[in-house]
């Protein structure tokens, strides 16, 4: 008995392990300025690759905060488009319901690549090709099913009780929905919105095709980097990466918080 | 009166989105995979493209690779996954740790999981290196090639970095919410501690285990980064064999591109379909299902 306990500690910590040393490698290659084979170690440590990160020659920093701009955009329109389907999903049985689910979920299983290179003539035809709203556009395919699958399971948690009481009360469906439904769901609200923008975010394929090499995002300037094996600079860029998404979920749930003082929820 | 067009408002976004360019894409390559392209004067329907491309050896043994890839790899997490997801349960530490190893993958993207694997498993990655330092190898090359090669380890394990995680979470959903007395009540009969998980926790869990298999195969089967980055010359898995016929500058390559597109959507979703069908079978043992 005891004897087992300790095998599933040790799956769970081989999982943490292999899952953390991968990435203070690449911290650790960030950093290394000469590190050739066989060495374990660097053999010298520097600031090179940040050096260049940040230099305005390789215009990263503006490249990523037009990726952010980017993501945050995705992530706004996806959330207001989601939040209404969701709720109607969750709390009304109409017909086609089954089909309208079907048909919100598949993108999960279909390939992002045949539905862009489907598409991508008719954006063409339409001006939207190459333009910051056509990857939006684009974008909120692989985001839609995460957002509604996350917002569909919170509003039936919560049902319409509340709403209900608040239209016996007297509020009017905006007061009521800005008053009521938005506070119970925001946390719901919150995991929603940093599912979508990591996917947006993380997407390379659909804005490099649907960009057309115009619209550069954060992903297509890393891209190059790994594929030549340009360890040192494809780490830097790599931890930025990884970075700004944690500082931009961050921010997202700070201000979630400040905006709804309250910190727990009745229903959880 | 209200009540009856509220539902349809509601989802009406979504689904002029949905609709506009999800559906509308997947129908016009379904279109010029049947080779109707009026851009460049095709107009006839046809299913030549399909009959060339199926007969064609180039892509049978890319359809066999990629099938191999993202069964393999599916398959192999959705075990360890299970395993993981079991071991957090029974360590009832609960919490951070959990909390760490489930969300590590999912903000690392798949462009940066393919760094960690190259950084570690290429020729001159951090593995090889230990293996030299310990005199266990005798130079970069008597390691395997990992990376770039033809049994597509380096993809795989690509997958299984984000992908073991992911099913873990999952399942893990599913255990914690699994009365703890079903066991108990189970070894109480007589059940071994194996008995009592293969006939007891195992049916629960298989439903989402089963989804969560369907999900990271049609995700793997359908991606284009991390074969293109890691993956060998010949054979190319389907997507990226689908973007080269793509590019081509002859656009009467583009019935080639989107023939491969389609039949990579056909076996999803008949992936999917089989899923309802095996859900239907399941349901009637355990009477329950979460999805």
């Amino acid at each position: 008995m005891a004897r087992k306990g300790i095998v599933f500690r040790i799956i769970t910590y081989a999982a943490a392990f292999l899952l953390a040393v991968p990435l203070l490698v690449i911290l650790v290659w960030s950093f290394a300025n000469n590190w050739p084979w066989p060495l374990v170690f660097p053999k010298e440590f520097g600031l090179r690759g940040w050096e260049y990160f940040f230099s305005p020659t390789s215009n990263s920093i503006s490249i990523l905060l037009y990726s952010i701009l980017l993501s945050l955009t995705v992530t706004l329109i996806t959330l207001l488009v989601t939040i209404p389907a969701s709720r109607a999903l969750a709390l009304y049985e109409f017909k086609g319901k089954k089909l309208v689910e079907i048909l919100i979920l598949a993108p999960l299983i279909v390939s992002p690549v045949a539905v862009a290179m489907g598409i991508h003539q008719l954006f063409i035809k339409l001006r939207l090709a190459n333009t910051f709203f056509g990857v939006v556009l684009v974008h909120l395919i692989p985001c839609i099913p995460y957002s509604v699958r996350i917002l569909k399971n919170i509003f039936e948690s919560v049902g319409d009780k509340f709403q209900m009481q608040g239209k016996v009360l007297g509020a009017s469906p905006i007061q009521n929905f800005i008053y009521v439904n938005l506070p119970i769901i925001s946390p719901g609200i919150l995991s929603a919105a940093s599912l979508v923008f990591t996917v947006s975010f993380s997407q390379y394929f659909l804005t490099f095709l649907i960009g057309g090499g115009r619209i550069i995002t954060y992903p297509m300037i890393m891209f190059p980097f790994v594929q030549s094996g340009d360890r040192m600079l494809a780490s830097v860029y790599s931890i930025v990466f990884i970075l700004a998404s944690l500082i931009c979920l961050r921010s997202m749930d700070r201000l979630l918080k400040k905006y709804y003082k309250r910190g727990d929820y009745f229903y959880l | 009166m209200e009540n009856r067009f509220k539902p349809y408002l509601m989802i009406m976004p979504v689904m002029i989105i949905i609709m506009g360019i999800f559906i509308l894409g997947l129908f016009m390559g379904l279109l010029q995979s049947l080779g109707y392209f009026k851009a460049i004067g095709l107009t006839e329907i046809t299913l030549d493209y399909y009959k060339e491309v199926l007969s064609s050896k180039d892509f049978l043994s890319s359809l066999g690779f990629s099938l191999y890839v993202s069964i393999v790899s599916s398959l192999i997490a959705v075990v360890l996954g299970i395993v993981l997801a079991y071991s957090i349960v029974q360590r009832k530490g609960k919490g951070r740790l959990a909390e760490v190893i489930f969300k590590i993958p999912i903000s690392v993207p798949h462009i940066v999981a393919v760094l960690l694997v190259y950084n570690i498993l290429s020729q001159s990655g951090i593995l090889p290196r230990l293996l030299y330092a310990l005199g266990l190898i005798r130079d970069s090359s008597s390691f395997p090639s990992l990376i770039y090669d033809r049994r597509g380890i380096g993809i795989m394990i690509t997958y299984l970095w984000k992908e073991i995680p992911f099913v873990a979470m999952v399942v893990y959903t599913v255990l914690d919410n699994i009365n703890e007395r079903l066991t108990e009540v189970a070894l109480n009969l007589g059940a071994s501690r194996r008995q009592a998980f293969f006939h007891v926790i195992l049916p629960l869990i298989l439903p989402s285990a089963f989804s969560a298999f369907i999900i990271i195969f049609a995700f793997s089967f359908g991606a284009y980064e991390v074969p293109f980055l890691l993956g060998p010359t010949t054979p190319k898995t389907l997507p990226v064999k689908a973007y080269v016929e793509y590019i081509n500058p002859n656009f009467a390559n583009r019935p080639y591109a989107m023939v491969i597109n389609m039949i990579v959507t056909f076996i999803c979703l008949g992936l999917v379909w089989l899923y309802f069908k095996a859900f239907k079978w399941i349901s009637k043992y355990t009477g329950d299902f979460n999805g």
